[in-house]
């Protein structure tokens, strides 16, 4: 039996392309955080709309940042 | 009293028989009916080939037969093979044998051993062919030891003309294999004949063990004499898919040393006469499929390599910023990108092992000290190498991108390696898959802080007046 090869999750190809979406998804998220923060007054302002909001931004910006350094060549 | 004295003297004395019956049983049962050495001095790493065909000649049965060596090669010794021949002719294979040093205690002149372990032991009268084959470096003493630019390398190479053994050889011969036909001088053992590029020594007939016959052959090597003082190879690893080589090298010039001036102008207008034993390119192998490569030293980028990649195996030829001399250095860095599925398997207990060369990629070069580190990635436990040979380890802990507790390394040592040791190694490891999630997430909550902030930035009240 052949030793079964690891090879990485995503496949390297793909890392350039993730790395774009994915931060421009996290930056738009990102957009619309700060757009509701500016535009909403003190009352009307949810306080749970805004953590999910930054969450998902979060999500987001940390995985196109990690597909950026590995498409740069910085395996981490 | 006296009684319990002569006890003891006879013990002494049968204690005293048993020993000398043990050592005359371990070196006189067997001799050598035919041995054959055949010696390249072709470049700086010299290369013996040794077929001895042994007959077991006493009562008992032999399972080990003894290799003697003067204690100046055991120092230079690189590696030391033996097989035996199985099959005529045409189905000749070669079966490896166990080879391991062994102290005896009626060694002559500091002589020492290494006991070959044979498949199984030989009955009376029985012959089997042993094949050796011995590596030695730092081996061939340059003489004159300083030459200008345009003189050529001349080397002493010192052995003996009759093979050291514990047995009886009924017959011998040597055969000298040397790079040119330039021959200085030999010391003559009758009888000795020189054509070409070879040195005959012998046959001589029946010698008695240990027999020594000191020799030396001046002759001319302008081989490149390149030698790694000190390799460091770190191999990291990392599960997105990249294993990343750097090597450090301190490479030397090991021949002649250089005199006087070193004229460029020379060098450049008659390579043929002027630096001969000189050498200004090098070429390492490399895996296939070797990316984003590179070779710089302290200053910077050195512009002058080449890589050559086909799907078998990658060449990177490279040049150090001047031609090496005799005793000039260079120091550099070279990396490279792997693909991570050519190298790390999972095995079937479930631990992963990285698959990996040893040795020196650099072809015809001794490295002197040869450091391997294996960095592993954060969270792999249970590290543990297995590599074909003797080496010293060690564990280690080094820090990288996004790292917390630090990255383990394996760290392996050996002395003394030539292109011979570029066989596989491996190092096992267990790793959990969910420590993949580790960096992304790192890099999340980073963004996530920073939205928190701006959020309680906006929900705290900091104005003075209500």
């Amino acid at each position: 039996m052949a030793p079964k090869a690891i090879a990485s999750p995503v496949p390297v190809a793909w890392y350039p392309t993730l790395s774009v979406f994915m931060l421009a998804i996290g930056l738009i998220v990102t957009a619309s955080f700060f757009v509701y923060a500016a535009t909403s007054s003190r009352k009307t302002r949810s306080l749970a709309k805004e953590l999910i909001t930054g969450a998902v931004a979060s999500v987001f910006l940390g995985f196109g940042s990690l597909f950026l350094l590995l498409a740069s060549g910085v395996y981490v | 009293m006296e009684a319990q004295l002569s006890v003891r003297a006879i013990l002494r004395l049968s204690l005293l028989a048993l020993l000398s019956f043990l050592a005359r049983s371990s070196s006189q049962d067997i001799q050598i009916v035919n041995a054959e050495r055949r010696i390249d001095l072709t470049s700086h790493i010299i290369k013996v080939f040794l077929t001895l065909k042994v007959e077991n000649i006493g009562a008992s049965p032999a399972s080990d037969i003894l290799l003697a060596f003067p204690p100046t090669q055991v120092d230079h010794l690189s590696l030391l093979k033996a097989a035996v021949t199985v099959g005529k002719r045409k189905k000749k294979s070669y079966l490896p044998l166990e080879v391991n040093p062994i102290e005896l205690p009626d060694a002559p002149n500091g002589t020492k051993y290494f006991s070959v372990s044979l498949l199984k032991p030989l009955s009376t009268g029985e012959t089997a062919t042993i094949e050796v084959l011995y590596i030695l470096t730092h081996s061939l003493e340059p003489f004159p030891a300083e030459i200008s630019q345009s003189e050529s390398q001349l080397v002493y190479y010192r052995d003996s003309a009759i093979i050291l053994s514990p047995y009886d050889i009924k017959q011998q011969t040597t055969f000298f294999k040397t790079p040119s036909t330039k021959l200085e001088s030999f010391t003559k053992v009758e009888p000795t004949n020189r054509a070409g590029t070879e040195l005959k020594y012998g046959p001589y007939e029946n010698r008695p063990p240990h027999s020594f016959s000191p020799i030396l052959v001046h002759f001319e090597n302008n081989n490149p004499f390149a030698v790694v003082e000190e390799l460091v190879r770190e191999v990291e690893i990392s599960h997105w898919g990249n294993l990343q080589i750097t090597e450090h090298y301190k490479l030397v010039h090991a021949g002649a040393r250089h005199k006087g001036v070193f004229s460029r102008v020379e060098y450049q207008s008659k390579p043929s006469f002027s630096g001969v034993s000189s050498f200004k390119h090098l070429l390492a192998r490399l895996p296939p499929r070797v990316h984003s490569a590179y070779y710089r030293d302290e200053i910077g980028n050195i512009s002058s390599s080449h890589l050559r990649t086909d799907p078998r195996k990658s060449e990177l030829e490279i040049e150090p910023r001047y031609p090496l001399f005799g005793g000039w250095k260079a120091t550099f860095v070279i990396g490279y990108g792997l693909p991570l599925e050519d190298f790390l398997f999972e095995s079937p207990d479930g631990r992963r092992y990285l698959n990996f060369s040893f040795g020196c990629p650099l072809v015809e070069t001794v490295v002197d000290k040869l450091t391997i580190k294996v960095v592993l990635p954060e969270g792999s436990k249970d590290p543990s190498a297995v590599v074909p040979f003797a080496v010293e380890q060690h564990l280690e802990t080094k820090y990288s991108y996004l790292d917390i507790v630090g990255r383990t390394v394996v760290v392996l040592e050996k002395n003394n390696v030539v292109p011979d040791h570029n066989s596989p190694f491996q190092v096992y490891y267990t790793f959990n898959q969910v420590f993949m999630l580790a960096e992304p997430l790192m890099l999340a909550s980073v963004f996530f802080l920073l939205f928190v902030t701006s959020v309680a930035y906006l929900h705290i009240d900091l104005s003075i007046r209500k």
